[in-house]
């Protein structure tokens, strides 16, 4: 019996295991790649880099410096930071009112924001970007704009299922305490809010940072180019010769501050913060 | 020092398509603790969230102090509130949970401090200051709404079911915690409940409710011995009392009839029954008041009945006996010498003098 299980155990083990090999194989190639001189990056991309075909941080430095890569990380970093922290503060505020004032009307703009959810970014990417240029959003600042837009129906559909679950007695003792509905959401609601802002955070500062279609239509390969755009250009722009190595490097550097930010926020991801706030 | 008046209260939902409160004026005196009691979905505690200002009042004065506060914000009424579900704040230490509403009106740190000790002191939770909610026993997180409440020192302290989810025994304990605290803190105390013995045990005055009504508002030694309807008689007291068919006659002297049985009208009340003669009424009796055969001996005035025993209770000292009359089931507590089983036939009585009687449509107390 217990051998049967231990052997059913050890059979879904290496399931994932070989699942989550295959699945990071790309990503530590591109490590392996990142530290071999150009030449045995074509020659042999999958052998371990030893001796001669080490070229420790060179690749790095060169990426670093070539194609205004710290610009293109500004411009992603910059971008990430403000969209993130729009959406989840404002998203959280319209998710509080949503479901604290019911009415007809908050029940519609519920509903619309769960709609946009559902359209496919595709079929209103050209309409967008055309009133994106319209209205001068196609610089840092409006796609910002633009990507508050773009998160917000996720984002209040996972924040209003959230507070639905916070009992109302809380606001309403913090009401009785002496606050007034802005500091009641401030230091009372949001803080409960924590695990699911963070979620938010996280889900929109993955998909922000790694975007790649959204920057290249709005902000195009220009000054304000992002991350990824950047990464692309270096990948096709010019004749000869591509630098696979600096590429390389820029890819790990890339993909370096989302997995950085991920276990960073990974801890705070606590379930079940309102136990204990009444009876349970 | 705090008054609350109701003049004329009317609570509606919905745009008033749901009415809860038809009509409402009470007025509670100072430093009194008043308990609301009814039924679920009575108003109790849509009357006690008007209080608190968490309800709008749809017409008619709520007046604390002499101070009419219908359209004054809650946290500029002086009133400090308990829930049921305790609602502390999750996310801080009983310390902060404590020091919020104080915090809040920029009171100095070291008052702040003093004041949040004397009430963890008073509530025994000192040593989980620095714990979170969540790892507090329910008694414990109770015992920190309290605290809560109690350092803002409130003009009016509003509870709503407090201890009802607490155990059997915690809650028996907090009783006598929140009785002692009224007494030392010496505020008006607005109490809910729909636990009659909680009414009975804690309240200086009870306000019986239903369906939005006020039945009575008076001590419990009045509800229990004068109710005025059957509503109020049926709910004070545990067991229920029993209600049974009966009528008037006028035979040799005024007499009630029931079931086969006869008691003469007790005195005090023959004038009001005279009215009743040849009418219905309903006759009531407390479980408690009804006495043994060895009891009703050298009693006069009772009348001695002869029942057969449904189901026998022993609690203790005494014996629940639950028998049928008159088509209906009733309950009699008495202090048996002997052991009574089920489908024993046993001798029962009361005094004509502890029966109460109510018209049959109006429901109200005759007398
Ligand atoms: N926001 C609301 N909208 C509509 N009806 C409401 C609302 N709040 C309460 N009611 C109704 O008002 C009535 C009284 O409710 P209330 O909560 O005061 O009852 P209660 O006496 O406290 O009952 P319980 O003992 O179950 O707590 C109920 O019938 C309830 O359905
Ligand atoms: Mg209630």
């Amino acid at each position: 019996m217990k051998s049967k299980r231990s052997a059913v155990n050890f059979l879904i083990y290496t399931l994932l295991f070989a699942l989550a090999a295959v699945f990071l194989a790309p990503i530590f190639i591109i490590l392996l790649n990142s530290v071999k001189s150009n030449f045995y990056i074509s020659d042999s991309p999958f052998s371990i880099p030893s001796g001669e075909s080490f070229a420790g941080i060179q690749n790095f430095i060169k990426g670093f410096t070539q194609s205004d890569f710290l610009q293109a990380f500004l411009n992603s970093a910059f971008i990430t930071v403000f969209s993130v922290g729009g959406i989840v503060l404002l998203t959280s505020m319209t998710a509080w009112y949503i479901v604290r004032v019911s009415g007809r009307l908050t029940k519609i703009i519920y509903y619309l924001f769960v709609f946009s959810m559902i359209v496919p970014f595709q079929m209103v990417m050209y309409t967008m970007t055309y009133y994106a240029f319209e209205l001068g959003l196609n610089n840092r600042l409006g796609i910002i704009l633009i990507y508050i837009g773009f998160g917000a129906g996720l984002s209040v559909f996972m924040f209003s299922g959230f507070i639905k679950s916070i009992p109302k007695e809380i606001e309403e003792a913090a009401t009785i305490d002496g606050c007034s509905p802005i500091k009641t959401f401030f230091l009372v609601v949001f803080p409960i809010l924590k695990p699911t802002a963070i979620t938010v955070a996280i889900l929109n500062a993955m998909w922000i940072w790694n975007d790649y279609l959204l920057p290249y239509l709005v902000l195009g390969s220009g000054k304000s180019r992002t991350l990824p755009v950047a990464v692309q250009m270096a990948l096709t722009g010019g004749y000869g010769n591509k630098d696979m190595g600096a590429l390389m490097a820029m890819l790990v550097l890339a993909i370096v501050p989302i997995i950085i930010f991920y276990l960073f926020c990974q801890k705070y991801i606590i379930k079940g913060v309102v136990a204990g706030a009444v009876k349970g | 020092m705090a008054t609350i008046k109701f003049t004329d209260v009317v609570k509606s939902f919905d745009n008033g398509k749901v009415t809860v409160i038809p009509n409402l004026s009470l007025e509670i005196a100072d430093k009194e603790f008043v308990v609301l009691v009814g039924p679920s979905g009575c108003g109790k505690s849509t009357t006690l969230r008007m209080i608190a200002g968490l309800e709008d009042i749809t017409s008619g004065e709520l007046y604390i102090d002499d101070k009419k506060v219908n359209d004054i914000p809650p946290k500029d009424r002086d009133i400090a509130m308990v829930f049921q579900s305790y609602a502390l704040y999750p996310h801080m230490t009983v310390y902060k949970n404590m020091a919020f509403a104080l915090k809040l009106k920029k009171m100095p740190k070291d008052e702040i401090d003093k004041k949040v000790r004397w009430a963890a002191k008073i509530l025994d939770i000192e040593p989980y200051l620095d714990r979170k909610p969540r790892a507090l026993s329910g008694g414990q997180r109770q015992r920190v709404a309290l605290g809560r409440a109690m350092v803002r020192n409130p003009k009016v302290f509003l509870l709503d079911e407090p201890l009802s989810n607490l155990d059997a025994k915690l809650r028996t304990e907090m009783r006598s915690q929140i009785t002692s605290l009224h007494q030392r803190l010496q505020t008006t105390f607005v109490y809910v409940t729909h636990d009659q013995t909680e009414a009975m045990t804690m309240a200086d005055r009870i306000v019986v409710m239903d369906k939005g009504v006020i039945q009575q508002f008076d001590t419990p030694q009045i509800l229990y011995n004068e109710p005025a309807n059957m509503f109020v008689a049926g709910f004070i007291g545990s067991p229920q009392m029993n209600f049974i068919d009966a009528s008037v006659v006028k035979d040799n002297g005024l007499k009630i009839l029931f079931s086969g049985y006869e008691i003469p009208a007790p005195k005090e009340k023959k004038e009001y029954l005279e009215d009743y003669i040849g009418k219905d009424i309903v006759l009531g009796i407390r479980p408690e008041h009804f006495l043994s055969a060895e009891e009703a001996k050298s009693e006069k005035d009772c009348c001695t009945m002869t029942v057969k025993t449904e189901i026998a209770e022993m609690t203790g000292s005494e014996t629940n006996i639950y028998f049928e009359l008159g088509g209906k089931r009733h309950i009699a507590r008495i202090k048996a010498e002997k052991k009574i089983c089920s489908g024993d036939c046993v001798k029962l009585a009361f005094r004509s003098t502890s029966a109460h009687f109510f018209d049959k449509d109006t429901k109200m107390s005759i007398g």
